[in-house]
C-alpha cells in the first residue's frame, strides 16, 4: 500500500522539484481552460465580456491565493523555501567575505580536529569487529590480582570449548607472532605475521573465504598433522598477486611445508587494531611456528598464550555467562591448584577489552578527542559571537521582516540556514583538515619488527561523524543569535539599529571566553615551543651513541628450532662473518639496539656488601646482552677499565659492565671497577664490574641518565639477537652480502627488521616527538586564532551596540584617536589579563615540561620572548580593526541612528 | 481587512473532507477535467451543497499528489488541451474506505437526530 502510492507520489514531487517551470505552466493552463470556460458562460447569460471574467475570477475566491494553495499541495515548500534562503544567505555571506573566511576557517580547524579524533576513537574503540553481528562477540579472559586481562593455556581452551553452555562457539588465537616465511623453498625466509588460530575460527566468526576454505575442525585435532594455512587478504594480494590458484600450493614457514586452502576475504583484515596477520595457522601446528621449547604449548596449563574469544547465544544474557565462567574458574583452582590457585575468570565485551585500565593509548586519544570537542566548541562560541555582532547591524532588517508577516520559526530558518551553510563550508574544510592530520600519522615510518597498522583512517563513519558535527554546530552556533534576532523588539528595531539592552551579565561570559582563550593559546604555544626546543637541543646533543652506517638484522633460531649449542654456534658464525665481509668495520650483537622499539630486559641485583633498605630486596636496572664488539660498533665509550671481551665465556667469571650513571649512583666517589654485584638476591651469583661506559640514551633522546648494564652473551646466552654491522660507506650496500652469508649458514633462517640504525633513530628522536611537538602546535595555533576571533568579535560586538555613544563622544569633542583608545581599552584589558594567567600557567608547564625533557631546563626566556610579542601582535590587531572603524564613524552619521 | 461581500464569502458548506469524497465519486464514474467536474457538481448536488469553483483545484491537486487520481493532458471535443483527471487503483481504495466512513457516520448522525426528537 505505502509502496504503490510511492509510485505515483515520487514521479510527481520529482517533477515538481526538477521541471519547476513545466509544472507551473501547467498549473496556469489548467486555470485558464477553467476561467475561459467561466467567461463563456457568462457571456452566454448575457454579461458583458469584462463582466464575465469579472464574475469568473471572483468566482475562484482569490486566484494567487488559490495557486499558492495548489502550489502548496506539492508539498516541496521546505525545499524551496531552503533554496530561496540558501540563495540569499550565499549573497549576504558573500558581502562580508573577510569575516566569512574567517569563520569558515574556525570552523573548519574545530570539525577538522575533532574529525581527526573522532577517527581515533573510532579506530581504538568504537569501530566493530570486522565480522557479521560483531556485537555477539565477546572476550574470555583469565583474572589474577594484578592482571585482570590475563589469556588462556590450550588446556583451559578445550576446557572452555567443553564445558561452557553460553555460546555458540568458543575460539582462541596467539597474538600475531613472527614466522619465517617463504614461498619456495631454498629462498631466503622473510619474516611474517602469523597467527595460531582454533579450527573453528572462520567459522564461529562467521567469516567466509573469498577462494577456498577456511580451517575445516579435523584439522585441528591431532598435533602437528595437518599443515595447513588460510592468507589474509593483503598479504594474498600482495605477495601473491592475488592469483586465485593459490589454494593447494605449498610454502614454507620456519622451514615447515604448509599448504594454502583459503584465503580470508577482503572484509576480514584480522581481529587486531594495529596489526594484520598476514596468515592463519591451525593450534595444532603451534611447535612449527614460534612458540617458547621450554614449555609444552598442548599440555602445560600455565603456558597461557591464547586469546580466547566467544559467540554469545541469542537471548544468552552477559551476566548469565560471567556466572558460569566464574564457576568454571573456581573448578579449574580447585582441580589444578598449581596452575590455577587464586585465579578467576570473566567475559567482556570489545568496548570493555579496549578500554581497559593497563591499555593505556586509548586514554591519550580521549583526551586528545575532549580537547578536540571543547576547541570546536570554543570556534562554535566565538562564531555565534561573530554573528551576534553581526546580527546586531541586521536587527532591523528582521525587524522589517517580522513587521510584513514573516513568521518567528520562518526568520529563525532563515538565519540557521546561513549558519549551516558556513558550518557546511567549514565542515568540508574540516574533512580536509582530518584528512591531512590522518595523512600527518601515517608518514610515521615505525621500524617496527612486524609492520604496525595506524586504524586511523577517513572512512564513512569518520565523514558521517564531521557531518554530524557541522550540523550541530551550525545549530549551536546559529540557534542563539538567531533566536536573540527575532526576540528583538519590533518597535524599537524598526526605529533605529541600535537597540540598548543592559547586559553585563552576558558580557561577563564572553569576557571569561577570551581571557581563557588567550592565556590558553598562550600555554599551548609556549609548551609547544619549549617541547619543540627540547627535542632539538636532544638532538644537538647527541645520543652518546653512533646513528650512522650501521646497519642491524633481528635473528631468531628458535624459529628454526634450533637448539641452544646450535644458537651459539649460529651466532659466533654470524658475526665472525659478518666482521669478515667486505665494507665493515665491525659487528656485533645486541639483544636490543639502543632506542629501538623493543623494551630492555631488567636486571634484579645487590650490590655486593651494601646493606639493603628494609623494604626491599634488590635493586633494578635495565640491562642489554651484548658481545665483545659491540661498544667498538655502537661508539659507545669505555671510559674506565674494560669493555665486554672474547675471553669472558661461558667457563670463565661473571663479569659485567655498567654505565657511569650506574657507577655513580651506587659508588659515588669510589671507583666502581673490581666492585661486585649479586644478581636476583643478596646471596645470588656474584659478577664482577670489569668497566664503566659513558651513559648514552637507551629508550628516548630526551630522557634522564639511568642505571644500565651490560651482560656478556656468552655467559648469558639469548635466541633472539639484533646483528650490527657498521660499515665505512652506506649500510644500505651491506644487505646483499648479509642475505647471501646467512644463506650460506642455514638457507632457512629468517633475517628480520633489516634496516639502518638512522631509521631507528629518525623516529625515536626526530618523527616520535616531532609528532608530539606539532600536536601541541598546532592547537596553540588554533588557540591562538580563537583568541584572536573570539576578541575581534568581542570588541566589534561592542563597537557595534556604542555607535551612538561614539558618536556623541566625537560630537563633543573627543579625537579619533580617544575613539581608538576607548575601543581598544577594553580589548587589551582582557589580553593582559589573559597573558598574566598564561604566563603563570606556562611557567608551571615549562616546570613540568623541564622535569619530563630533561634538557630543556631552566626557564626558556626565549619562549616568551617570541610567543608573548607574538600573542599580542595578533589581539592588537583584533582589537584594532573594529576600533578603527569606530574612529571613522562620522558624527553626524552616528547621530542619526537615533 | 475589507468586509467582503457574503454573497462571496466562504461557499463552502460542506463538512470537511467531503469535498474529496465527492470528486473522487464523479472521477469513479469516468475521467473528468476540472471544469466538467465544476458543472457535474453544480448540476448533481444542486443548491444544496455550494462548493467553490477556488476550492475545487487545490483539492484536485492534493488528491493527485496524494496517489488517489492521475492526470493527463487530452484533447477536448473542441479541440483544446485539458487536464483530465481519471481515478488510480489507490483512489478507488480510497474512495471505498471514505464512502464506508461517510455512511457510517450519515447513518449514526441520522440516528442521533432521531433519538433527540423522542
Amino acid at each position: 500500500m505505502k509502496l504503490r502510492r510511492l509510485l505515483y507520489t515520487v514521479p510527481l514531487r520529482l517533477r515538481s522539484i526538477f521541471r519547476p517551470g513545466q509544472v507551473e505552466r501547467e498549473l496556469e493552463e489548467e486555470l485558464r481552460f477553467h476561467l475561459d470556460h467561466k467567461i463563456d458562460e457568462g457571456i452566454a447569460r448575457g454579461l458583458s465580456p469584462q463582466q464575465a471574467r469579472f464574475a469568473a475570477l471572483r468566482a475562484m475566491d482569490g486566484l494567487d491565493q488559490r495557486k499558492e494553495q495548489m502550489r502548496d499541495a506539492r508539498r516541496i515548500h521546505w525545499l524551496t523555501d531552503f533554496v530561496d534562503d540558501l540563495r540569499y544567505a550565499t549573497r549576504s555571506l558573500r558581502r562580508t567575505f573577510g569575516l566569512t573566511a574567517f569563520v569558515v576557517v574556525t570552523l573548519a580547524l574545530g570539525i577538522g580536529m575533532s574529525a581527526a579524533a573522532f577517527s581515533m576513537v573510532d579506530g581504538l574503540i568504537l569501530r566493530p569487529y570486522p565480522v557479521p553481528r560483531s556485537g555477539d562477540v565477546v572476550d574470555l579472559v583469565s583474572t589474577t590480582r594484578d592482571d585482570g586481562f590475563d589469556e588462556f593455556s590450550y588446556r583451559e581452551y578445550v576446557d572452555l570449548r567443553r564445558l561452557t553452555t553460553s555460546y555458540d562457539g568458543v575460539i582462541a588465537g596467539t597474538t600475531v607472532l613472527p614466522v619465517g616465511f617463504s614461498a619456495e623453498r631454498g629462498a631466503t625466509p622473510r619474516i611474517k605475521a602469523g597467527m595460531l588460530v582454533s579450527g573453528d575460527y572462520f567459522g564461529v566468526l562467521g567469516v567466509v573465504p573469498q577462494i577456498g576454505r577456511a580451517f575445516r575442525e579435523d584439522e585441528d585435532a591431532v598435533p602437528g598433522r595437518d599443515a595447513v594455512m588460510v592468507l589474509g587478504p593483503d598479504f594474498w594480494k600482495h605477495d601473491f598477486g592475488g592469483d586465485a590458484s593459490v589454494v593447494g600450493r605449498t610454502v614454507r614457514l620456519n622451514g615447515t611445508d604448509f599448504t594454502i586452502v583459503g584465503v580470508a576475504p577482503e572484509s576480514f583484515p584480522g581481529m587486531q587494531i594495529f596489526q594484520r596477520p598476514d596468515f592463519y595457522v591451525p593450534l595444532a601446528m603451534a611447535r612449527a611456528l614460534s612458540m617458547d621449547r621450554d614449555k609444552n604449548f598442548f599440555e602445560d596449563r600455565d603456558y597461557r598464550s591464547l586469546g580466547v574469544r566467544a559467540r554469545l547465544k541469542a537471548g544468552t544474557a552477559l551476566q548469565a555467562a560471567r556466572h558460569e565462567i566464574t564457576f568454571l574458574a573456581q573448578t579449574f583452582a580447585r582441580e589444578y591448584p598449581a596452575a590455577n590457585r587464586d585465579r578467576g575468570a570473566t567475559v567482556h565485551t570489545m568496548f570493555e577489552m579496549r578500554t581497559r585500565n593497563d591499555f593505556g593509548e586509548w586514554k591519550f586519544i580521549v583526551i586528545f578527542a575532549v580537547l578536540s570537542l571543547v576547541v570546536l566548541s570554543v570556534a562554535c562560541t566565538n562564531v555565534a559571537g561573530l554573528l551576534l555582532s553581526r546580527g546586531q547591524a541586521r536587527a532591523r532588517e528582521i525587524a522589517v521582516r517580522l513587521a510584513i508577516g514573516a513568521g518567528g520559526s520562518r526568520v529563525i530558518r532563515m538565519l540557521l540556514t546561513e549558519s549551516l551553510l558556513l558550518a557546511v563550508v567549514g565542515g568540508a574544510g574540516g574533512v580536509a583538515v582530518a584528512y591531512a592530520a590522518i595523512r600527518f600519522f601515517h608518514t610515521l615510518r615505525i621500524p617496527s619488527e612486524l609492520p604496525v597498522v595506524l586504524p586511523f583512517r577517513l572512512d564513512e563513519r569518520v565523514l558521517l561523524a564531521s557531518l554530524a558535527l557541522s550540523i550541530s554546530s551550525a545549530v549551536a552556533c546559529g540557534l542563539a543569535p538567531a533566536l536573540q534576532a527575532t526576540r528583538a523588539d519590533l518597535v524599537n528595531g524598526l526605529k533605529s539599529a541600535d537597540v540598548d539592552v543592559p547586559a553585563r551579565r552576558r558580557w561577563w561570559g564572553r569576557n571569561a571566553l577570551v581571557v581563557a582563550q588567550v592565556s590558553l593559546s598562550l600555554v599551548l604555544l609556549t609548551a609547544s615551543f619549549v617541547m619543540m626546543r627540547g627535542f632539538r637541543i636532544g638532538v644537538d646533543a647527541g645520543t652518546g651513541s653512533v646513528k650512522d652506517h650501521v646497519l642491524m638484522a633481528r635473528f631468531d633460531p628458535r624459529l628454526m628450532q634450533y637448539s641452544l649449542p646450535q644458537t651459539q654456534r649460529f651466532y659466533q658464525l654470524l658475526v665472525e662473518r659478518a666482521g669478515a665481509t667486505s665494507g665493515v668495520e665491525s659487528a656485533a650483537l645486541t639483544q636490543n639496539p639502543p632506542l629501538g622499539l623493543n623494551p630492555f630486559d631488567r636486571i634484579a641485583f645487590v650490590p655486593d656488601g651494601f646493606v639493603m633498605p628494609r623494604d626491599r630486596e634488590t635493586f633494578v636496572a635495565t640491562m642489554d646482552t651484548v658481545d665483545e664488539g659491540f661498544f667498538a660498533t655502537m661508539d659507545v665509550a669505555v671510559l674506565r677499565g674494560r669493555g665486554i671481551l672474547r675471553s669472558d665465556s661461558a667457563d670463565a667469571p661473571l663479569v659485567a659492565v655498567v654505565n657511569e650513571q650506574f657507577a655513580k649512583h651506587y659508588w659515588q666517589g669510589e671507583d666502581a671497577v673490581g666492585k661486585h654485584i649479586r644478581l636476583n638476591s643478596g646471596t645470588g651469583t656474584l659478577v664482577e664490574i670489569v668497566g664503566i661506559a659513558r651513559t648514552v640514551k637507551y629508550r628516548q633522546s630526551f630522557e634522564k641518565p639511568t642505571d644500565f648494564v651490560y651482560l656478556p652473551v656468552a655467559q648469558h646466552p639469548k635466541s633472539g639477537m639484533v646483528l650490527l654491522m657498521r660499515s665505512s660507506g652506506d649500510p644500505h650496500q651491506l644487505v646483499g652480502p648479509l642475505e647471501s652469508l646467512v644463506h650460506a649458514l642455514d638457507a632457512n633462517m629468517p633475517i628480520s627488521d633489516v634496516r639502518t640504525y638512522a631509521d631507528v633513530y629518525r623516529y625515536n628522536v626526530v618523527e616520535g616527538p616531532g609528532v608530539g611537538v606539532e600536536i601541541v602546535a598546532t592547537m596553540g595555533a588554533v588557540g591562538l586564532m580563537l583568541a584572536v576571533a573570539g576578541l575581534y568579535g568581542l570588541v566589534a560586538y561592542s563597537v557595534s551596540r556604542r555607535t551612538r555613544e561614539i558618536g556623541i563622544r566625537m560630537a563633543v569633542g573627543a579625537s579619533p584617536w580617544d575613539v581608538l583608545r576607548l575601543v581598544m581599552s577594553k580589548g587589551l584589558t582582557l589580553v593582559a589579563i589573559g597573558v598574566a594567567i598564561g604566563l603563570t600557567l606556562g611557567l608551571g608547564l615549562e616546570r613540568l615540561l623541564s622535569a619530563f625533557l630533561f634538557n630543556a631546563g631552566g626557564i626558556d626566556v626565549l619562549a616568551y620572548a617570541v610567543v608573548v610579542p607574538a600573542l599580542l601582535t595578533a589581539t592588537l590587531f583584533a582589537t584594532y580593526l573594529p576600533a578603527r572603524r569606530a574612529s571613522h564613524i562620522a558624527p553626524t552619521q552616528a547621530l542619526r541612528y537615533e | 481587512m475589507l468586509p467582503l461581500d457574503t454573497e462571496m464569502s466562504k461557499p463552502t458548506d460542506l463538512v470537511q473532507g467531503t469535498l474529496d469524497l465527492l470528486l473522487l465519486k464523479l472521477l469513479a464514474l469516468e475521467p473528468l477535467h476540472g471544469w466538467a467536474i465544476s458543472l457535474r457538481l453544480r448540476a448533481l448536488s444542486g443548491d444544496v451543497l455550494n462548493v467553490s469553483e477556488g476550492s475545487l483545484y487545490p483539492a484536485l491537486h492534493k488528491l493527485e499528489q496524494e496517489g488517489w487520481i492521475k492526470a493527463e493532458w487530452k484533447t477536448t471535443e473542441n479541440n483544446r488541451k485539458a487536464k483530465f483527471y481519471a481515478l488510480t487503483r489507490l483512489g478507488k481504495k480510497q474512495l471505498e474506505a471514505e464512502a464506508a466512513n461517510w455512511k457510517r457516520l450519515s447513518s449514526a448522525i441520522s440516528h442521533v437526530v432521531q433519538l433527540s426528537e423522542i
